[in-house]
């Protein structure tokens, strides 16, 4: 844990914290708004003290209510990892400004993302899908993607063939298989 | 009537068709004889008045024969010496280490389907094979093996040999094209880019070999470097002989300088879209080819079929069979009783645990052994072609086991690298080579 | 039913469009800008399609190329052919079943998967690792990671048309995954770490195995490993092909070797450390030039390198236990905790959220091999078609890894 560095991002990044900044063994992590993602990396990238130059990951989490984009950043100036997470990005619209004009390499992540979660990149130049085929219906690692022999899981929900899926916007608790709001 | 039916079905079916073929043979042969007596004497008049075609027909023959052994030598060449550089053993189970297993290889392939993909213009893809095995056999036609063992001792052999040789991406051409595959179609394109590249100082690296023997006959260019290995013309023309050696890989489509197979990257290149039969020519063909090239270079630059030293201990033998009389017949009949017999003692005398007929074995075996050698050493001092014949596939071989050991050693060259070293380094050292041997020619004369 | 006949080139169904630049398959409707950039096609272009099924794309990587001539004009890799969904998995698995399920992502480097996944729930569940446990990890580790980069070396061989080395690197391999097995009871995907720990103290196999092949690691590395490092053709092919430079590597997210030869000395075991590689001593190599060859020889030094821990761990491997004291069935508190190993091919990192649960709420599974293939679509126009296998095979992508 890097004390001075929270105080160095709570000066920061003011603008942009939602919540406090989080510490836990050696990770630091900031909440900012999905829009304000590309200011905020800007100035990570940017500003002589963060110097935030390597991205490590770029990943989506659907905790069930929302959709949340995960990066982790790697500076020379603290030991810890940076944990950005973009929160709040509705379900039923999951729009999030891409990365790819700071780190080029993004864009495959993003890409991933889209496949798995249906987060659209705005700016993204090539958002199409990487692993599943592009006649794949759905997107499997939403919590309200229910393979056939998850009917053992849900008896109630029975079974779901994946090529009709539900609408993110009727997602209801039957449907989704896990929340996790506090993630 | 019922009687000959009954009869007839109470034969085996071996006993009626013998009932059937034998009388139809006898007919047969009856017919034969009489036609054979009406036109052979027009036929042997015909052919003594054509010596020529008789002896080109059979060599022809004979060639198409030889090169069956010859590639299956190869191939057996490149499993086992490749698998020894790969820390491998190779094939080890047909035949004494492995050494059938090409023969093997080869049955294989025959047997295998020979099948013809959805839209290739199949006249031209069954075509390519043919051509390609076509023209490396045609080019064994020069080759002399031994003093008048040569099958065609033409006066222009190597513009012959040059000129068949550069049809063989002809064939390269018809199989990348027709086999309606985008590699296929690259590979042949490499091929022709790469065959005509390399052809000029291929063909190039020889005129100094034809200005210091004044032929281009190949007998006449071996027998002009007759005499001990000082006379050879790789003395003579060394940088013709480099010039040579790495423009024939190319022309061998051999590795570092295999543009055109590629298998890491074209897979192939050509030869991909065939199966079975067809793509084993393509291969018997390129071992064929290894065999040629490298016995070009031996006739070329390595005296041919002369000896490097002379027999440091001559024997003469000045045995008469006729002379022998009736001993000869008593030889024939009983030398290999006796000598499988002496053989055999040894053993059975010598352990308990070898039965009767097991020493007998080992005995024939061994007289097998020591009669072939006894046979090859007699014919080895009392035939001159079958000396030449000895230097010139050791030689020879001597280069077919470099160009297997450089497959295992180098990895492949680019395109582009491949084309500019033909161009800006290959063409330049030929005519060097062309321009200092003409001159020498002229101020110091041949020899 | 009737019978069928052989396709002619007369049948309608088989008569080429001329706009096809694909021979059997028509021209993909563009959805994307990319794409759209990708599949406009000029005068004398044409789509080569490489793989799945090529012996030279390291399993199962698509390239769609773009060439004119022998020249790449563009590439578009296609992945997806070994992808299972890992981490829709690994959400359906307990934190110990985990382990096994991240196991064949990455095969030729397994222990590097279980080891990103241990040392996240490790955070999670704020477990201690024995001291023993930890020095295990990194020799078995390091031993991984020489099998790994003996593997490339005698590839990057193969995939030039060397077919020689592949077999004298397999060789050394062979007694490193031996003992290995040893060690763990498998050869190729060891399932050893435990959240804790590691599965099995050290056993006398497994160190004799080590140290007979530690007495010649470095003459055989020097002897057979060498055999190519200064042939010209070799050299001639791979120097200046495939060039990365520092801000590029960077822009595109390269990671471990691949970046340690663009001139950036980012190893995590040096640059974010876990594990005890802060009380080791070994150097990070980096080469300036960022092409093929500095891609190569560097896996070079680093096996000479990881030889130096290896020896290390085994003359200061302490006494003690190899597994902390856990429960059987994990239920960390709810959190997230990100933990990130430098594998043979790059970072390899692991994102876990847990909500409470025995299983993980979100798993994230990063391998480099992803990222680095993505760099192929700046680095190949221009070059020949040759050249595609030897910067692929330079960057070194796994595709189970990759996939997933």
């Amino acid at each position: 844990m890097d004390r001075a560095f929270k105080a160095l991002l709570e000066r920061k990044l003011a603008t942009w914290l939602e919540g406090p900044v989080r510490q836990r063994h050696d990770e630091t992590e900031v909440r900012v708004r999905a829009g304000d993602v590309p200011q905020v990396m800007r100035t990570l990238h940017d500003d002589s003290d963060l110097r935030f130059e390597y991205l490590a990951d770029l990943c989506g989490v659907d905790t069930g209510t929302a959709f949340q984009v995960v990066y982790h950043l790697w500076s020379d100036v603290t030991p810890d990892w940076l944990r950005v997470i973009a929160d709040g990005i509705p379900r039923d619209e999951p729009r999030v400004p891409s990365l790819s004009f700071l780190w080029k390499g993004a864009e495959w992540l993003e890409r991933e993302a889209y496949d798995m979660f249906g987060l659209v990149f705005e700016g993204n130049r090539d958002l199409r899908r990487i692993y599943l085929p592009e006649d794949f219906i759905g997107f499997p690692l939403r919590k309200d993607f229910h393979l056939a022999d998850d009917a053992a899981r849900s008896p109630g929900g029975g079974v779901r063939p994946m090529d009709r899926p539900v609408p993110p916007a009727d997602a209801d608790a039957t449907t989704l298989r896990r929340t996790s709001p506090g993630a | 009537m019922t009687a000959v039916t009954g009869y007839w079905n109470r034969l085996s079916l071996a006993s009626r068709a013998l009932l059937v073929l034998v009388p139809a043979l006898l007919v047969l042969g009856g017919v034969a004889t009489v036609a054979l007596a009406l036109l052979l004497p027009p036929l042997l008049d015909f052919l003594g008045a054509n010596l020529g075609l008789v002896r080109f027909i059979i060599a022809a023959t004979v060639i198409i024969v030889v090169t069956i052994p010859t590639a299956f030598v190869i191939i057996y060449m490149e499993l086992k010496v490749i698998a020894r550089m790969n820390l491998r053993v190779g094939p080890d189970r047909v035949g004494p280490f492995g050494a059938a297993q090409s023969v093997v290889h080869g049955l294989k392939v025959l047997s295998k389907e020979d099948y013809t993909p959805a839209g290739v213009d199949v006249s031209v893809f069954t075509l390519a094979p043919v051509a390609v095995f076509l023209t490396t056999i045609m080019s064994f036609l020069v080759i002399p093996f031994a003093p008048g063992l040569v099958a065609q001792d033409l006066n222009i052999a190597l513009l012959y040999f040059f000129a068949i040789g550069g049809l063989n991406v002809v064939g390269l051409m018809m199989a990348g094209w027709a086999s309606y595959n985008k590699y296929s179609l690259i590979g042949a394109l490499r091929a022709a880019a790469q065959a005509i590249s390399y052809e000029i100082p291929l063909t190039l690296s020889v005129v100094g070999v034809i200005i210091l023997a004044g032929t281009m006959s190949t007998t006449a260019i071996v027998a002009q470097q007759s005499g001990s290995f000082l006379d050879w013309n790789v003395w003579k023309q060394p940088l013709a002989l480099l010039v040579f050696f790495i423009a024939a890989t190319a022309e061998a489509n051999r590795t570092p300088l295999d543009m055109t197979e590629a298998d890491q990257e074209l897979v192939a290149g050509f030869a991909t879209e065939y199966s079975g039969m067809r793509f084993g020519f393509f291969f018997f063909a390129e071992y064929v080819n290894v065999f040629v090239v490298s016995a070009i270079m031996v006739v070329l630059f390595f005296g041919g079929w002369t000896a490097p030293f002379d027999w440091p201990f001559p024997v003469q033998l000045a045995l008469d069979p006729a002379s022998l009389g009736i001993g000869l017949l008593f030889l024939i009949a009983l030398a290999p009783v006796l000598g499988t017999v002496i053989l055999a003692l040894p053993f059975w005398l010598g352990s308990s645990r070898i039965s009767t007929l097991q020493a007998l074995l080992i005995g024939f075996v061994l007289f097998n052994v020591v009669a072939v050698a006894a046979l090859l050493g007699w014919a080895f001092v009392s035939f001159d072609w079958v000396v030449g014949l000895f230097w010139m596939l050791a030689k020879s071989y001597v280069f077919v086991f470099v160009f297997v050991q450089m497959r295992a050693t180098f990895p492949r060259v680019r395109i582009d690298q491949l084309m500019g070293f033909a161009w800006k380094w290959l063409l330049p050292a030929a005519l060097l080579n062309i321009f200092v041997t003409a001159i020498a020619v002229s101020l110091v004369g041949k020899g | 039913m009737t019978t069928p006949t052989r396709p002619s080139l007369d049948d309608p169904a088989l008569a080429i469009p001329v706009e096809h630049a694909g021979i059997f398959e028509p021209i993909p409707v563009p959805r994307t800008e990319r794409e759209r950039e990708f599949y406009d096609l000029k005068d004398g272009e044409l789509l080569l399609n490489m793989g799945p099924h090529h012996p030279s794309t390291h399993g199962v990587l698509r390239v769609v190329l773009k060439i004119n001539g022998e020249q790449i004009v563009d590439v578009d890799p296609v992945l997806g052919y070994l992808h299972r969904g890992a981490e829709k998995i690994c959400e359906n698995a307990d934190y110990h079943q985990v382990i096994s399920q991240v196991d064949p992502l990455e095969y030729i480097s397994a222990l590097f998967n279980e080891w990103g996944a241990v040392l996240s729930f490790e955070k999670l569940l704020d477990v201690e690792v024995p001291r023993r446990a930890e020095y295990i990890r990194v020799l078995a580790g390091e031993l991984n990671r020489v099998a790994s980069h003996m593997l490339f070396l005698g590839f990057y061989a193969l995939d030039l048309g060397g077919i020689t080395p592949i077999l004298w690197s397999f060789a050394e391999r062979d007694e490193i995954m031996e003992a290995l097995a040893a060690l763990t009871g498998q050869k190729l995907l060891f399932n050893y770490f435990r959240i804790g720990g590691v599965n099995g103290d050290l056993n006398h196999e497994f160190l004799s195995r080590v140290g007979d092949w530690m007495s010649r690691a470095g003459t055989h590395l020097e002897d057979g490993m060498t055999l190519l490092n200064e042939n010209e053709i070799f050299v001639r092919r791979t120097r200046g092909i495939g060039v990365i430079d520092r801000e590029t590597a960077l822009r595109m997210c390269v990671s471990g070797a691949n970046l340690r030869a663009s001139g950036v000395p980012f190893d995590l075991r040096r640059a974010h450390p876990y594990s005890v590689y802060p009380e080791l001593d070994f150097d990070i190599p980096t080469r300036a030039e960022g092409d093929s060859l500095a891609r190569y020889l560097l896996r070079f030094d680093e096996v000479k390198q990881s030889l130096r821990i290896i020896d290390q761990c085994l003359h200061e491997m302490p006494d003690g236990p190899v597994m902390a004291k856990l429960p059987r069935l994990l239920r960390p508190r709810p959190g997230r905790a990100f933990s990130s190993v430098e594998a043979p091919r790059g970072q390899y990192s692991t994102y876990v959220v847990s909500d409470g649960t025995d299983q993980p709420f979100r798993m994230r599974i990063h391998d480099a091999s992803f990222l680095h293939l993505e760099i192929l679509g700046l680095l190949m126009p221009g070059t020949l078609v040759q050249d595609i296998m030897v910067v692929m095979s330079s960057l070194d992508p796994v595709m189970g890894g990759v996939d997933k």
